[in-house]
């Protein structure tokens, strides 16, 4: 599926719509490549929303949050700072091992990158990283026999404005944990001048390689159910604040 | 009472405990930013763990945990029973 954007509510809902269509033999295995309108910030299945997101800020911010289905971390999804990307796959397509099933998908990011000019490299346990410093957190779940792995490229860093979002304390927010931050993490403008559809482009091209693929969307059938998951499930503080 | 952790696993993820407790403990969710699988298990780990009493020793913690994991299947990625054993121990103090 080519590049979409939609809420977060949304976009996690249409993840797991075409997990339960690809379980059903009614979707073919599906990359799909996204942004988040309003940008949002998404957390892991294990953290606590209270915890990590500084709700009032993202209220007056008018950044969206969610729970996604994945383990992993906190991640601000500006919606001109990055690309998400899911792969939504029966499992016995990819390395048995998680690990290893997290290598071979993140070598298509990689591949990616590289039509930008840009060398990155995997690093257990799921982050990709370019000179090093991080450019790329990935997450993965698999459910009924269905790998669904998602994750972020970052396009632009504010790390400002990711740590006004997040709940860290304000001593923390220095300009020193700013710095710190930014040496830790990067983003393909800092290595390209590639505009953000030129990124998903390069991807595209990265995660298709050698393999035979139609564009496609959703079916009706799974825009509906996508809609009934995103506001019984992902819009709802019954699972976003279960934690 | 109520107590509350955070710990680093070494080449991990941060994983964190908020325990409560009286004579025997009542309550406990393990947070973070790790990965289990299938990831509703975590919530069997957590009841496993109801039930102890709070001056439980940490390998105690930790066989329990390893119990679940093996009679489930479950897959931890970049958290440990150890680790989790800990932070559980860490936050009853």
């Amino acid at each position: 599926m080519g590049l979409e954007t939609h809420p977060a509510s949304m976009n996690m809902g249409i993840d797991e719509a075409i997990a339960e269509s690809v379980r059903n033999g009614a979707a073919a295995p599906t990359i799909r490549f996204y942004r988040w309108n309003p940008s949002a910030v998404s957390i892991g299945r294990f953290q606590s929303m209270r915890k990590e997101v500084n709700i009032d800020a993202c209220r007056q911010a008018g950044v969206d949050w969610v729970r996604r289905i994945t383990g992993g971390g906190a991640v601000y999804h500006d919606f001109n700072g990055e690309v998400t990307y899911s792969v939504i796959a029966p499992e016995d397509m990819f390395p048995k091992g998680i690990r290893e099933s997290y290598a071979f998908i993140c070598s298509w990011i990689t591949d990616g990158l590289k039509g930008l000019g840009i060398d990155s490299r995997f690093v257990p346990i799921n982050d990709i990283i370019a000179d090093g410093k991080k450019i790329s957190g990935n997450a993965q779940t698999r459910r009924n026999g269905i790998l669904l792995q998602h994750g972020t490229i970052l396009y632009d860093l504010d790390v400002k404005k990711m740590f006004s979002l997040l709940n860290v304390s304000k001593e923390k927010i220095s300009d020193k944990m700013i710095k710190g931050v930014e040496d830790r993490v990067t983003c393909v403008r800092r290595f390209s001048d590639a505009g953000i559809e030129q990124l998903y482009e390069s991807l595209m091209k990265g995660f298709t390689g050698g393999k035979e693929y139609d564009i496609g969307t959703l079916t009706e059938q799974e825009r509906k159910r996508a809609e009934e998951l995103s506001g019984s499930v992902y819009a709802s503080d019954g699972w976003n604040f279960s934690r | 009472m109520e107590g509350f952790a955070e710990y680093k696993v070494p080449e991990g993820k941060l994983v964190s405990a908020k325990v409560a407790y009286s004579e025997k403990i009542y309550s406990v969710q393990i947070l973070g930013d790790f990965f289990i699988h299938p990831e509703e298990s975590l919530s069997e780990i957590e009841q496993a763990l109801i039930g102890l009493s709070p001056g439980e020793e940490e390998d105690t913690i930790a066989e329990k945990i390893r119990a679940v994991i093996a009679s489930k299947g479950i897959e931890m990625i970049g958290v440990t029973p150890e680790a989790i054993a800990k932070v559980v121990r860490m936050a009853i103090g």
